[in-house]
């Protein structure tokens, strides 16, 4: 995964989907561990997108504004 | 003195062309109140403009449902824009072009009549209301620039979320040119790439009176927000305030501050959110861990009980061995004491004691007299010593006994 560069959207989407599976009733050790390790990586993938502060403006022109 | 001579046709081109010519209509629009208002075919809208002053004063007026959007009864005071002319039939009208109602009451009015028809036609139904994306990367802003709502949605907008673009368009929110530049901005947005899109459009202003929120209540603003294919959030005044586009709209904002709100989620709220995440997968991992060394412990302890079973029973065994081989060597003992009293009955050094003798010839015990041969020598084994001598008689034939 590259640095900052996740869709957040798709990230909170699989770490859900790792919760999910964690509540189910037959959770292996060791595929729970690796699935773990995945929520760890994604949890911290999305705290540094949401250190992102600044939103950028960009202003757009009305498409007939000169006609 | 030769008069022009026109065409009835020829005639009315001429009035029309001097009452486009001299009639400032450009300027003027006129106030009175609508009678006989009639919408015919769902096209052609007509109605008497009367006199406020004079009912009996009137002019007809003319338009068609296509330009001119809104709803309007009876006894409701506008103000008409358009071109007086004079129809073939000599019917003098107005070719409206606009009517907007006038007073707080009609506009009122006005708005109630357009919000149930609007109602009527499902723009409002809460089926088509698409749902926002939870984490738009783009939003597409439409208000003014100069609006207190600009600045407080941006910053709402930052204090909750981050890395988001958003395309702002600027238009006038209120006066004549709104409406014009919220149709253009909605036109602009839709007509981009799906790529450049906008994950939703953000519409908003502050709060005013029915008068400054005209253009938020107007037929075409809120047919643009229904048709747009960008979701849309509109947030429009205070609290208390609502327009025709709250209602048309995917998600309706109470405030500009409030649109933000409902566009992006808060980084405390996601970051606890993800932190519970987490710890729950963590817990639950713990719990299957924990569960793995119950069983773990509860294996080594049902092995080394059969272990100790195991080994209780080998000593039992070997108790019982030992036992059973005591009593079997004593009985074996017995048994060999007996047989070594027999044998030592059977010990011919023992039949020679009591005074029996063995003859031997050549090593081999002779047991038949008869076999012997008369001068044949043989040898005696007594029980101390032993004798050779010579057979003289055996079983009375042989050398005369001496007597």
């Amino acid at each position: 995964m590259a640095k900052g560069k996740i869709n957040f959207q798709k990230a909170i989407e699989e770490l859900e989907a790792i919760t999910e599976w964690f509540e189910g009733t037959e959770v292996d050790l060791d595929e729970g561990l690796k699935k773990f390790e995945r929520a760890l990586e994604l949890a911290s993938a999305c705290k540094e997108k949401m250190d992102e502060f600044e939103n950028k403006v960009k202003e757009i022109k009305k498409k007939f504004a000169d006609i | 003195m030769d008069a022009n001579v026109l065409s009835v046709s020829q005639y009315l081109q001429i009035v029309n062309a001097v009452l486009r010519e001299h009639v400032p209509s450009g300027e003027i629009v006129v106030e009175g109140e609508i009678s006989g208002f009639t919408v015919k075919d769902g096209k052609w809208i007509i109605f008497d403009l009367k006199d406020e002053q004079d009912a009996k004063t009137k002019v007809a007026c003319f338009g068609t449902t296509y330009k001119i959007l809104g709803a309007f009864e009876n006894g409701m005071k506008v103000r008409v824009f358009g071109y007086p002319t004079v129809k073939p039939w000599s019917t003098f009208q107005i070719d409206v072009q606009r009517i907007d109602p006038v007073g707080e009451g009609a506009l009122k009015r006005a708005y109630e009549l357009l919000k149930k028809k609007l109602e009527a036609e499902g723009l409002f139904d809460a089926g088509r209301k698409r749902a926002l994306p939870r984490f738009p990367e783009r939003i597409g802003l439409i208000t003014s620039r100069d609006a207190a709502a600009y600045g407080d949605f941006l910053r709402i907008l930052n204090n909750r979320w981050g890395g988001v673009e958003v395309a702002f368009c600027s238009v006038r929110v209120q006066g004549k040119d709104a409406v014009s530049e919220i149709l253009e901005a909605f036109d602009a947005f839709d007509a981009m790439s799906p790529e450049e899109r906008p994950d939703l459009l953000v519409l908003t202003r502050g709060g005013g009176s029915l008068e400054d929120l005209h253009a938020f209540n107007d037929e075409a603003v809120a047919r643009a927000v229904y048709g747009s294919k960008i979701p849309v959030v509109c947030g429009v005044g205070h609290e208390r305030d609502e327009s025709l586009c709250d209602f048309v709209a995917d998600v309706r904002a109470s405030t500009p501050s409030n649109a933000a709100e409902r566009v992006v989620p808060n980084r405390r709220d996601m970051d606890y959110e993800i932190a519970m995440m987490t710890r729950r997968a963590e817990e639950r991992l713990f719990e299957i861990a924990a569960h793995h060394k119950r069983m773990v412990e509860r294996a080594t302890r049902t092995v080394s009980f059969a272990l100790d079973r195991e080994r209780q029973r080998m000593l039992v065994l070997s108790r019982r061995s030992q036992d059973a081989f005591a009593s079997w060597a004593s009985r074996l003992r017995d048994r060999v004491l007996s047989y070594d009293r027999v044998l030592r009955q059977l010990d011919p050094t023992r039949v020679l004691a009591r005074g029996y003798s063995i003859v031997t010839v050549g090593g081999r015990v002779v047991a038949d007299a008869s076999l012997l041969e008369i001068g044949a020598e043989i040898a005696v084994q007594l029980s101390r010593g032993s004798v050779d001598a010579e057979v003289i008689r055996t079983n009375g034939k042989g050398k005369q006994k001496m007597i």
